[in-house]
């Protein structure tokens, strides 16, 4: 059940322009979005934003407004469709930023620049502008015009060579990590930027680097290269510290659970239901020695959790308050009673591809009402709309861009 | 970019409270204290779960060193008081009441017995904003549910979505290096923290914020979850990847992603090492069936690799356009010249005044830069200043620490 709501969305009244494309730029809007800021995406017809031509789609039909990549990290926003490779079009882009609070892009270096929609452009467009850009490496630096990819930022920011199993090359970490990180921390820093506009009049300029932020998740590998001078190494799901805590295999065609104990309360309750002799067991008597024969407890633990299910396992465990959690898949998460309970998936008609389920706000405040005010544009969908209601145009002058070409 | 001079912090004036243990509340409290607001943080006397975490330099144990702790924890100061106990309670009480926000990690199971009751807070305080971050959120089935770190990333379906691979597909499930489920949690947190204290400025009022860390986890799985509703497919881990080269290979000093998903990047790389005639080769010839025939090219990349070292590799491919990177290890991030050039690290003196090099600014504003005004506390370094502001006297403060309350 959610809260209802009484008071307005924090950001709602302010509006940005979203110049955003793929996963980092537009996850950075969709917290506006869902925080009640007018989203509107600028978007180019010849030039669409990678993720509305990727997979997946209903019925294996490909189509710029079927892709449910984009219209996952697109909720609650609008699409503008402005021909940007015409300086017709940009003119109106440089209009929508005299009408904005917020600007966010996160084209290569120096693209923006190009576009006439560079900071020092912007900012005299809208002196109390908050402008973000968000790219792989930053806007200064001797590698700010390298290509950045999703996928090879993992490796570029240290995750990588961290992240696998023992003896074992280095591994990704299953999505484009640097990507939300980038967008989220992008979020704190246009809020906080706000924040700052609304005492003082005062807008600015952020650079943010996606290979930065992911850094900063990283405090415990960098730090034991600086303090200790050595590198982690990479050991699977284990953790240094504590035993055991690892992924185990369950009965079942790839079923898995994970199990973590961190102090010697939980390791008794452990023992209680797996198997009260291995409280005496002096193998694993301390942390330390449970560390040390931590092989040893692998076995064992995997021996008991292999003719169980992991809902059987969490079940028994979380029982006696130990932390064990079944490996949630796609079909898991969609039949998991918790998140429905909780209303957190989101299922609202879209013109394309009627209701599908997405994934929703992880945060819920309770006196203002953040929730998905309307499902992803399609490509375009909102353009007269806002032509006519927030940049002023008329009927002749919406008609005459479009006679010309420049609303694609 | 303006050239002005560092003049305010963006959240100056901001008074904060943090009830955090380990990660997820103290990197939410983070974000906000490293962009100016006033953060206490409130720790039980027996101290943070960081604090025994490490790394610690020469590997010596020290809780007021403990690396973690000290990043984790910048500009930020800390009492120790026992929450468990009325009397610490009433010190909590004390300093939400003249604070806008706090935030806190509790388990939903202690939050009232620990006195984070929101409703008992926000009637003293009306303005007050308070953060619950929790494994499952705040209502639900699995509300009580107990999980650390490990359990959360399986829980919001993550960790599903990597480890094995071909002819490996027996390995488990695999997580991310670190705290990765508390830091999405704290990340959540400060954004919607921020939302409810900015509707603050217009309101005047507080309210409760809820996170739940399966959600954060949940909420970016890429387009992988999609793929149920869409298609009715579940995404896996196992088997091979549609697209290649998106792989690591192995050079003479390390590892490179070598990362080719256009067709013209494809064509720029094989000209690049010589072999321009396998863009023309129908194995290869388009991103699917260079996947499809993985086993064997991926044999004569490595070859090419082997003879390469990582740092040429890449940037021979990034002057070409074709988006290489290293798998840096933490000695490369700390040596790279084009972080140092961006000043990204940090060095801030340890309580004993060593220096400790850390990651910076994870944003830069023109106007309002992130910066270090204050190392991590010691245990308690703060309790008899912040206990004075509240009004006790230094009697009471006496018989506190000697209850065992504060310390």
């Amino acid at each position: 059940m959610k809260p209802r709501a009484a008071r307005r969305r924090p950001l709602e009244g302010l509006r940005v322009a979203d110049f955003t494309w793929v996963w980092a730029g537009p996850f950075c809007t969709l917290q506006l979005a869902h925080l009640g800021a007018e989203v509107v995406r600028v978007e180019t017809a010849s030039r669409v934003c990678v993720t509305r031509m990727l997979p997946p789609w209903p019925d294996f039909q490909p189509g710029p407004n079927r892709s449910g990549y984009f219209n996952q990290y697109n909720q609650g926003k609008k699409s503008l469709a402005l021909n940007l490779k015409d300086e017709r079009a940009l003119e109106v882009a440089r209009d929508l930023v005299r009408r904005s609070d917020v600007v966010v892009e996160n084209f290569a270096a120096g693209v923006m620049d190009r576009l006439g929609l560079g900071w020092e452009v912007c900012r005299a467009l809208r002196p109390d502008l908050v402008m973000i850009s968000l790219s792989g490496y930053g806007a200064t630096g001797p590698e700010a015009e390298y290509v950045s990819y999703g996928p090879a930022q993992v490796p570029l920011s240290g995750f990588s060579s961290l992240t696998g199993y023992p003896e074992w090359r280095p591994m990704h970490v299953g999505i484009s990590y640097g990507d939300p990180t980038g967008g989220l921390h992008g979020a704190v820093a246009v809020l906080a930027a706000l924040f700052h506009r609304r005492r003082t009049g005062e807008g600015q300029y952020i650079d943010l680097s996606q290979w930065e932020g992911t850094m900063a998740l990283l405090p415990e590998g960098i730090l034991s290269q600086t303090m200790a001078g050595a590198t982690p190494g990479r050991h699977g799901n284990h953790d240094p510290q504590w035993s055991p805590h690892a992924v185990y295999r369950c009965a079942g065609e790839d079923r898995w659970v994970s199990i973590a104990v961190v102090d010697e309360d939980e390791w008794r309750a452990l023992c209680s239901v797996v198997d009260p002799a291995l409280a005496g067991d002096a193998r694993f008597a301390a942390a330390a020695d449970r560390k040390r024969n931590e092989a040893a407890l692998d076995a064992l633990l995997g021996e008991w959790c292999s003719s169980r299910t992991p809902e059987e396992v969490t079940a028994a465990l979380q029982a006696v308050r130990v932390g064990a959690f079944t490996v949630m898949n796609a079909r898991d998460l969609d039949g998991d009673p918790h998140l429905s309970g909780r209303d957190f998936w989101v299922e609202l008609p879209h013109p394309e591809v009627g209701v599908r389920r997405h994934a929703g706000i992880p945060y819920r405040l309770h006196e203002s009402p953040v929730e998905v005010q309307s499902a992803a544009p399609c490509l375009g969908q909102h353009t007269d709309e806002v032509l006519r209601d927030v940049l002023g145009y008329d009927q002749a002058r919406i008609d005459a861009l479009r006679a010309d070409g420049l609303l694609d | 970019m303006s050239a002005n001079p560092p003049s305010r912090d963006a959240l100056g004036g901001v008074r904060v409270v943090e009830c955090g243990d380990f990660v997820a509340a103290a990197y939410a409290s983070k974000q906000l204290a490293d962009l100016g607001a006033e953060v206490v943080k409130i720790e039980h006397p027996r101290g943070d779960t960081a604090r025994r975490r490490g790394p610690f330099a020469g590997g010596r144990e020290n809780p007021d060193a403990s690396g973690l702790f000290l990043y984790l924890n910048t500009n930020k100061r800390g009492i120790a008081v026992d929450l468990d106990r009325a009397a610490g309670q009433e010190i909590l009480a004390r300093l939400a009441d003249r604070a806008d926000l706090l935030v806190h990690d509790v388990p939903p199971a202690s939050i009232a017995a620990r006195g984070l009751d929101d409703g008992e807070l926000r009637a003293r305080r009306p303005g007050l904003v308070v953060t619950s971050i929790s494994p499952f959120g705040l209502d639900g089935p699995h509300r009580e549910l107990h999980a650390h770190d490990l359990n959360l990333w399986c829980a919001g379906g993550l960790a599903a979505l990597n480890g094995g691979g071909p002819g490996s597909d027996d390995l488990p499930p695999l997580k991310a290096f670190g705290q990765q489920a508390g830091f999405q949690a704290g990340l959540n947190a400060a954004v919607a923290s921020l939302g409810a204290l900015y509707e603050r400025l217009g309101s005047g009022e507080g309210q409760l914020v809820e996170i739940s860390a399966q959600e954060c986890i949940t909420s970016i799985l890429e387009m992988t979850y999609e793929f149920l509703p869409y298609m009715g497919l579940v995404a896996s881990r196992l088997g091979q990847k549609p697209i290649q080269p998106l792989d690591f290979l192995e050079c003479k000093d390390g590892w490179i992603f070598i990362c080719c998903v256009e067709e013209h990047q494809w064509h720029r790389f094989v000209e690049m090492i010589g072999t321009p005639e396998w863009s023309q080769m129908e194995l290869f010839e388009n991103r699917m069936t260079r996947a499809a025939n993985w086993d064997a090219l991926s044999i004569f990349l490595n070859e090419v690799a082997s003879e390469w070292t990582v740092a040429d590799l890449y940037h021979a491919a990034q002057a070409r356009r074709i988006p290489f990177a290293p798998v840096s290890t933490m000695g490369d991030l700390l040596d790279s010249k084009h972080l140092k050039a961006r000043g990204f690290f940090a060095t801030v003196a340890d309580p004993d005044g060593s220096p400790v090099t850390m990651p910076g600014a994870p944003y830069r504003h023109s106007a309002t830069p992130w910066r270090i005004r204050r190392r991590a506390p010691r245990l308690g370094e703060h309790t008899d200043e912040v206990l004075a502001e509240l009004g006790y006297a230094d009697g009471d403060v006496v018989r506190l620490r000697a209850d065992g309350v504060v310390a």
